[in-house]
């Protein structure tokens, strides 16, 4: 466990310095050279009675008088306030109660006793400067009780994504009080329509499905693919520099690794047989895949550069859709051997078969990272679809979602609180997420249609 | 039943563009769900000997129930009200905007959304309206009004 959170921190390192690298105008956010003291309890705010802590996030005050020095204070405490909202850790005071209390002079003078009237235990107060670089953004969470700044971050980089900013106080403030690793630096990746080309080639009169990267929140969409044809199942690999996909360029599925940052692409399976369903290992050197490559649908692992290629499954249904468990040992599936489709789980080395699920059809599982020792799927409920969630140790299942629209393709947060799904609740088919009890339900794309999300580490 | 009725209209080709008039007959929900959603029940209870809350000289009633709640949540409504439109949540001074806020703090966790309001004789309905309209956004279902009960009766 204390393995996991160490690795989880240096890959979200990476992404941050990662998407500074790929596009320039990204900003990069610098941690002060400040010494933290945030293993001290005391910087910790709690409230005595227990509830949940009551946190505000008002607007940041803008030193400059630019636009676009207002407009990043206004987003960053707006997206703030969002992002700490999503973990539901806080209760988040709307702000709309804020216009009452005027803001902060300085970042030093805090009208702590209308914030304490508002019954804030604590409020984050910043403020944005225009400098030679960019923007420096510093941000302050105060203790309302105690009246004294507990919980301090500089930053210093470019304007044109003000939204990082938000996103990086926010995982720094849920590890730094919650000891948690927040999601709002990670991004989804999805297969989409909404640049509406027709496909060339092969498949006649159907839309181009293309890979695009979007924020965990649904902003900052970016194509990934442009290839005309369709490519879909994106799995990102652990270090959220390489996408992996199905993509059906030739004609045929595939399998496709596009280095995104690199700008370079891979394909590791070489043209044998039809590969498809292609997902990265735990520690990325491996990829686990579906191919007829033997005639029949077989679930495969091979390492990244498409070498050492064993087949796992032998039998005459189909199996397909594999997914890891988090350490790598073990490889869950969707089987139809015993008449429809269960969830299977299998050892890499080949051995231990079992079969899991007790659904009347059970599709596409995803097993979440740890602690939580889970499997999403899709089952067949009715008409369409529903999101359920299988706790392996007990083998108990509970349902997410309940019928409306069609509810497919779930994939975990990082953290394993949240999953994304594809659901046509709303018309077309959109990507949502989901909190893992069911609650929290949010939109995060609207054009076009959209589907198959997964989430970077 | 209508419906038929304009075919056989159809079909003799007489009075044809006449409409015909029918009743409705489904129940229309519509206002009472408007009725059920501004509902908010008011009733009286006697004000305990033991109080919290700040002072005020609470009204004077023949008969009340007796408060029978353990953890009681008041909001008290004193006459300074009038100029300075601040009111009391337990011991806690709060400006009239805020309240509706910090009365859904308050609820958080609580199993019972009733309000124990402590007005005081003076201050006028108008001026609780606006409490009760605060409270009733904030999700309180139920205000209890304390009141003093009369004794040399």
């Amino acid at each position: 466990m204390p393995n996991y959170s160490f690795r989880t921190k240096v890959v979200g390192a990476v992404i941050v310095a990662a998407s500074a690298m790929v596009a320039a105008q990204q900003p990069a956010p610098q941690p002060p050279a400040q010494p933290q003291t945030q293993t001290s309890v005391g910087v910790i705010i709690s409230d005595s009675a227990g509830a949940q802590v009551r946190l505000a996030v008002p607007d940041l005050l803008a030193l400059s008088a630019d636009r676009e020095t207002v407009e990043a204070a206004r987003t960053i405490g707006q997206v703030l306030w969002d992002d700490l909202h999503y973990e539901r850790e806080f209760y988040m005071i709307p702000r709309d109660t804020y216009k009452s209390i005027p803001p902060a002079a300085s970042i030093g003078t805090v009208p702590y006793e209308r914030w304490r009237e508002l019954g804030a235990d604590g409020v984050v107060i910043g403020t944005v400067q225009k400098v030679a670089t960019g923007i420096k953004v510093e941000l302050r969470l105060y203790n309302v009780k105690a009246q004294q700044s507990i919980y301090g971050r500089e930053y210093t980089g470019a304007a044109a994504n003000p939204r990082l900013y938000a996103h990086t106080m926010s995982d720094e403030l849920h590890e730094s009080q919650r000891s948690m690793r927040g999601v709002a630096r990670t991004k989804l990746t999805f297969s989409s329509d909404r640049n509406r080309e027709a496909v060339l080639g092969t498949v006649e009169k159907r839309e181009v499905k293309e890979v695009y990267v979007a924020d965990y929140d649904g902003a900052n969409p970016r194509r990934i693919t442009i290839n005309r044809a369709l490519n879909v199942f994106p799995n990102w690999s652990p270090d959220g520099r390489s996408i992996v996909y199905t993509s059906y360029r030739t004609g045929a599925p595939d399998i496709l690794i596009s280095n995104i940052y690199a700008g370079t692409m891979e394909t590791p399976s070489k043209g044998s047989g039809q590969n498809w369903l292609p997902v990265f290992s735990p520690d990325g050197t491996k990829i686990a895949f579906t191919s007829n490559r033997d005639g029949n649908p077989e679930i495969y692992v091979m390492d990244r550069d498409g070498s050492d290629v064993r087949r796992l499954t032998n039998n005459p249904e189909i199996d397909s859709t594999p997914t890891w468990s988090p350490s790598g040992t073990q490889i869950a599936f969707a089987s139809g051997r015993s008449g429809t489709p269960q969830i299977y789980v299998i050892g890499v080395d080949g051995a231990g078969i079992r079969r899991i699920s007790q659904e009347s059809y059970a599709d596409r599982p995803t097993w979440s990272p740890a602690p939580y020792n889970e499997i999403a799927f899709s089952a067949r409920t009715g008409p369409g679809f529903d999101i359920k969630i299988l706790t392996i140790a007990t083998g108990e299942t509970r349902q997410i979602t309940f019928g409306e629209g069609t509810n497919e393709s779930p994939a975990w947060s990082p953290n394993g609180r949240h999953l994304a799904f594809m659901s046509t609740r709303a018309g077309r088919s959109q990507i949502f997420t989901v909190d893992r009890d069911g609650r929290n339900l949010r939109q995060i794309t609207r054009e076009g249609n959209n589907q198959t999300p997964n989430w970077s580490q | 039943m209508p419906k038929v009725a304009a075919q056989a209209d159809a079909i003799t080709g007489r009075r044809r563009g006449r409409r015909v008039t029918t009743s409705l007959s489904e129940i229309n929900v519509i206002p009472l769900v408007d009725v059920m959603l501004v509902l908010l029940i008011i009733f009286m209870v006697a004000a305990p000997m033991m109080q919290k809350g700040v002072e005020v000289n609470l009204p004077v009633t023949r008969r009340a129930d007796k408060l029978t709640n353990t953890d009681p949540l008041y909001v008290s409504v004193p006459t300074s009200y009038r100029q300075d439109r601040r009111v009391f949540i337990n011991q806690d001074s709060v400006p009239i905007d805020l309240l509706g806020e910090r009365m859904r703090q308050s609820l958080q966790g609580r199993s019972d959304k009733q309000v124990f309001l402590r007005g005081d004789g003076e201050v006028q309905l108008q001026e609780l309206m606006d409490v009760f309209g605060r409270l009733k956004e904030a999700g309180v279902e139920k205000i209890g009004v304390v009141a003093q009960e009369r004794r040399n009766q």
